[in-house]
This record gives C-alpha cells, sequence and structure tokens, in this order.
C-alpha cells in the first residue's frame, strides 16, 4: 500500500552505547494506515529502535519526526500526546487499577486532550479488544494475553495516529495468537491507525503485514513487500547463516 | 465508601466534635491522647498521600513539619522583625487560619525546590536516602539560623495565649477530616489516576501521557503542605519551637509506622494506625517507662508479622479467605 502521508520519519539514526552499535543509519518511513512488520533476530536492535521512537533513549546521531515536526529526545509524554502510542516487550499495564482504569489512562492522558468523552472512547477501545467483561477485573489477576490486549486498548483509547507493538505475542498459546492477529486488523480496519509491529513469530508477520523491514546488527538490511523479503539474499543469511560454500 | 460506612463516618465525627461540651471532658487523659492522635493521623495522612498513593518513599516528612512550626513560630513571634504588633497583640498569630495556611505553603515551596532536582535524578531508595539527608540539611540551617531562627534553642510564642485546648481539639479533628476528605476526592479524580499510575509503573506511565516528574513533584508537594499544617497546628500547643522538638526523627518515623500498620495506600489506615499505634506508645509510656521504646518497636515487629498489609485489609483478607 502506497503512503499518500508520512506520519513517522527516521533519519540516519544511530545509537551506541558506549563503544556497542545497536542501530546504525537507519531510515524508515511510516505512511498513513500502513502496518509494518519489523523484524530481525535477537539483538538486531529492535527494541531499541522503539525506545529512540519513543525518546525513552535518545539517538546518538540522526533524526525523528512525526508528522513533520522533529521529535528527537523530547519527553516521552509528549510522545504520546501527539499520537504515538506502544505497548511493552515485558507487558506494562497498572496492576492494582481495574481494567476499565487501566485504559482510562489512555484515554484522559495519553491522548493529550484529544478525545473529549474519556469515559466512552475508554469502553470502545475495551470492546475492540474484547474486554468488555473483564472491565472492572483488577489487572494483577489477569492472563498474560488479557494483559497484551489491555495494553492494546489503552494505546487506542488514546486516539493515536501511529501504535508501536512491541513483541504482542511473546508468551501467547496459537489461539490467543489467533485473537491477537484479529484485533490488530481490527484496529487498523476500524480506526486506520498506522502500525509498525515488533515480532519474532514472523510468519504472523508475513501473513498480516503489507510491509516488511528486517534489521539485522542494527542496520536495515531489507524493506518491502512480505515476498521481497523472503527472497532476500541478506535476509536468509541473517536468518540461516551463509549457505555452506 | 459505602452508604452505610458513610453514616458510620459522619455520626463518628460529630461525637468526636461535640466531645468537648462533655463536662470533664476537656481535663480529662483521653482528651490531649484524641488531640495527639488527630495530630499523627494527619501527619500520618501526609506521608500516605506521596508514600501509599504516590509510591515515592520519602523519609523527610520532619523537615516539612518542622518549616511548618518554625513558619508560625516566627511570624508570630517574629518581634524583631515587627514588633509592635506583637507587642500590643500577642494573641494576634494564635490560631491564625493564614498563619497556619502559610506553615504549609512554606513546606510546600521547599518540597518543589527539593523535589524538583530529587524526583527527576533518584528513584526508590535512593530518592528517600535524599529527603532523610534534606531533613537534616534543614536542622542544620535553622540550628545557624542566628535571630532569625533563634538557633540551637529556637523561638519562644506566647504561652500566655493558651486557655484550653479545646481549639487544638477541634482544629486537629477538622484537619484529620479535611485531609481524608481531601485526599478521597483526589483520588477519584483524574490526578489521583495519574498518581496511581506513576506508583504501578512509571515507564507505563509516562508512555501514556503522564508528566511523571510533575505528578511526583506535586504529591511530594501535596504531602508537605499537609505536614507544614500540621507543624502549625503544633507550635499552638507545644508554644517552644526548637530544632531539636519539631525536627525531631519521630515526626516522620511514627507517622510512618502508623500508616505501614494501619494500611498503607488505603484512605482510612493511616487514622485507624494512629489511633492504635498511638494508644500502644502511650500506653507503654504509661505502665512500663523505662522499656516503652522496646514495647513500641515489638508491636511494630508483630504488626509486620502479622498483618503485612496494615488493619485496613485484614478484614478483606477474612472476606476473601
Amino acid at each position: 500500500m502506497q503512503a499518500d502521508e508520512t506520519l513517522l520519519r527516521l533519519e540516519a539514526v544511530k545509537k551506541r552505547f558506549g563503544g556497542l552499535v545497536v542501530l546504525n543509519n537507519i531510515d524508515i518511513a511510516v505512511g498513513a494506515n500502513e502496518l509494518i512488520g519489523l523484524i530481525g533476530p535477537n539483538g538486531a536492535g529492535k527494541s531499541t529502535l522503539f525506545n529512540v521512537i519513543t525518546a525513552i533513549y535518545a539517538p546518538t546521531e540522526g533524526r525523528v519526526s512525526f508528522r513533520g515536526k522533529d521529535i528527537t529526545g523530547i519527553a516521552p509524554h509528549r510522545i504520546s500526546r501527539l499520537g504515538i502510542a506502544r505497548t511493552f516487550q515485558l507487558v506494562r499495564t497498572f496492576l492494582t487499577m481495574t481494567a476499565f482504569e487501566n485504559v482510562m489512562v489512555g484515554a484522559v492522558y495519553g491522548a493529550g486532550g484529544r478525545v473529549k468523552h474519556a469515559t466512552e472512547a475508554a469502553t470502545a477501545a475495551l470492546e475492540l479488544v474484547g474486554l468488555s467483561a473483564r472491565r472492572d477485573m483488577r489487572t494483577a489477576h489477569m492472563t498474560l494475553s488479557d494483559r497484551r490486549m489491555l495494553e492494546i486498548a489503552r494505546a487506542i483509547a488514546s486516539d493515536p495516529a501511529l501504535l508501536l507493538l512491541d513483541e504482542p505475542m511473546a508468551g501467547l498459546n496459537p489461539t490467543e495468537i489467533q485473537r491477537m492477529v484479529d484485533v490488530i486488523r481490527r484496529v487498523r480496519a476500524d480506526r486506520g491507525i498506522s502500525m509498525l509491529w515488533v515480532e519474532h513469530k514472523v510468519d504472523a508477520i508475513m501473513k498480516v503485514c503489507s510491509r516488511v523491514v528486517v534489521l539485522d546488527h542494527g542496520e536495515k538490511i531489507a524493506d518491502g513487500t512480505p515476498r521481497d523479503v523472503t527472497q532476500n539474499r541478506k535476509v536468509i543469511e541473517a536468518y540461516l547463516g551463509e549457505p555452506a560454500a | 465508601m459505602s452508604r452505610a460506612s458513610r453514616w458510620i463516618a459522619i455520626v463518628v465525627v460529630a461525637v468526636l466534635a461535640l466531645l468537648p461540651f462533655l463536662p470533664g471532658a476537656v481535663d480529662a487523659y483521653y482528651f490531649s491522647f484524641l488531640f495527639f492522635v488527630s495530630l499523627y493521623a494527619v501527619m500520618a495522612q501526609s506521608w500516605n498521600l506521596v508514600a501509599g498513593y504516590g509510591g515515592q518513599i520519602s523519609l523527610g516528612s520532619h523537615a516539612f513539619f518542622g518549616l511548618g512550626a518554625y513558619t508560625t513560630a516566627i511570624l508570630w513571634s517574629g518581634n524583631h522583625l515587627w514588633g509592635s504588633l506583637y507587642d500590643s497583640h500577642p494573641n494576634i498569630y494564635y490560631f491564625d487560619p493564614v498563619t497556619m495556611l502559610l506553615g504549609g505553603f512554606v513546606a510546600a515551596l521547599a518540597a518543589v525546590l527539593i523535589g524538583l532536582p530529587l524526583l527527576s535524578k533518584l528513584h526508590g531508595d535512593y530518592f528517600a536516602l535524599g529527603t532523610l539527608g534534606f531533613g537534616e540539611i534543614v536542622k542544620v540551617i535553622f540550628v545557624n539560623g542566628g535571630d532569625f531562627t533563634g538557633g540551637a534553642f529556637g523561638i519562644v510564642a506566647p504561652a500566655s495565649s493558651f486557655d484550653t485546648l479545646r481549639p487544638h481539639y477541634w482544629v486537629g479533628l477538622g484537619l484529620m477530616v479535611a485531609t481524608a476528605l481531601a485526599i478521597h476526592a483526589l483520588m477519584r479524580s483524574r490526578y489521583g489516576l495519574a498518581l496511581i499510575a506513576v506508583r504501578d509503573d512509571e515507564m507505563a506511565a509516562s508512555a501514556n501521557g503522564i508528566d511523571t516528574l510533575k505528578v511526583k513533584v506535586a504529591a511530594f508537594a501535596g504531602s508537605a503542605f499537609i505536614a507544614g499544617v500540621a507543624g502549625s497546628l503544633y507550635t499552638f500547643y507545644i508554644f517552644h519551637v526548637g530544632p531539636d522538638s519539631v525536627f525531631d526523627l519521630d515526626w516522620m518515623l511514627l507517622p510512618l509506622m502508623m500508616t505501614v500498620v494501619g494500611g498503607t495506600g488505603t484512605l482510612l489506615g493511616p487514622i485507624l494506625g494512629a489511633l492504635v499505634m498511638y494508644a500502644v506508645f502511650d500506653l507503654a509510656r504509661i505502665v512500663v517507662p523505662d522499656y516503652h521504646p522496646v514495647i513500641s518497636g515489638l508491636t511494630i515487629i508483630l504488626a509486620m508479622l502479622f498483618l503485612p498489609k496494615g488493619l485496613m485489609r485484614v478484614g478483606k483478607r477474612l472476606k476473601t479467605a
């Protein structure tokens, strides 16, 4: 799908921890209503990339812009208010709150004033991920799968333009993975939210995404349709190693 | 809060408010006991706001209590600054609400000034140690404050103002009720939501649009304000504000223990804890004066062992068991 408007743009982003270069010269552009899979072997720099976009880390070099506005290194809460929501690889919900209260945080604070009717937005978000029945359950008592769904509900309650999903399927069983795929498709179809989706379950990415970006050792080695990417020599080498001579 | 418990609370407060009219009540032991319970309950609420709801363990409550006490004493008795007024009207600042609020504001201002650097850089135990250090610094500043703070001796306010303990009792009760109601309202508002979010997961809170530093500093300042007003009330009781009395670590440690015993992060836990623990402390002081810290310490250890989540959560546990 060709984007008519660029939401997020990373230009020559580099992140170094001491002598270790974790991200090197990364350029990525995310358009409106795009669903982009971000894959790569362990240590490729996927989570670091998310943390650079959401300003948990400042990039060593390069620029991150959102809707044409430079957002490099601004405070994380301002990133959320601008319209970039995220979930975490190690799920982070507010454990002493109910499911509804969790989602209210997104609707009240994450939205930065975009959401006029927070209660309605929170209720709709819970319904979209299928958690309406657990609305008043304390999060500490919820299953991992439900908490991952809750993180997505909290994110979409803030009415974001872009959602960053950090391994939403980690630790889920096949039934739950299918539920997650359905939810991700619904978020895009119903809300038109663009998504950048980091995942280890490559088959899920290939099935759902229209575009796939591959990182390896901090470098972007491929960017294209699932078909192009699976036939890319560098990608095959990154995952399987170099062919025996 | 259910309808029934709301009515119980209203009746209890009404009975307590009318108690001073009972013949002989004002001279009875339990009257000053209840005054101190209310004072400690306010201090416990102050600590509970920042630590119980906000998750930021502060060990500096005594500094804010002392700042409130000193602000009141300096305003009231600063005869070198505005002597004529004080000489002609020694009672003018006695239970003056503006003086009490100023005590709270000075403490809150100090909390903002120290909270911004501490809370932006330090987390958890390190923040706790930072606030403890702040308490010591404030104490040293007041010892070395010269005429303005009265040095190591402190400031004496005109004790001739004292007539009866009634106003102390009523103001203490009023503050106890007011802080509980204010915190109840706060925790039902969107600010309460942000406070709990920051306590539960700071990274998720900031990723969801919450300015975590602002929330933490605000809770710290609110807590300091309550402690400052309590310190101001104590000045009207003690009349001699000195560094060793109002900056005593007990003003931090006892409310902390009371809150933990009563139930951290609950609305009535600090009040219940203040009542129970002050009764234990006072009883030990009367029955075994030589050993009372031992008895008090043992009570706390036993409470931690058998009621790790506080008295307020005992009922809940019995219900679910």
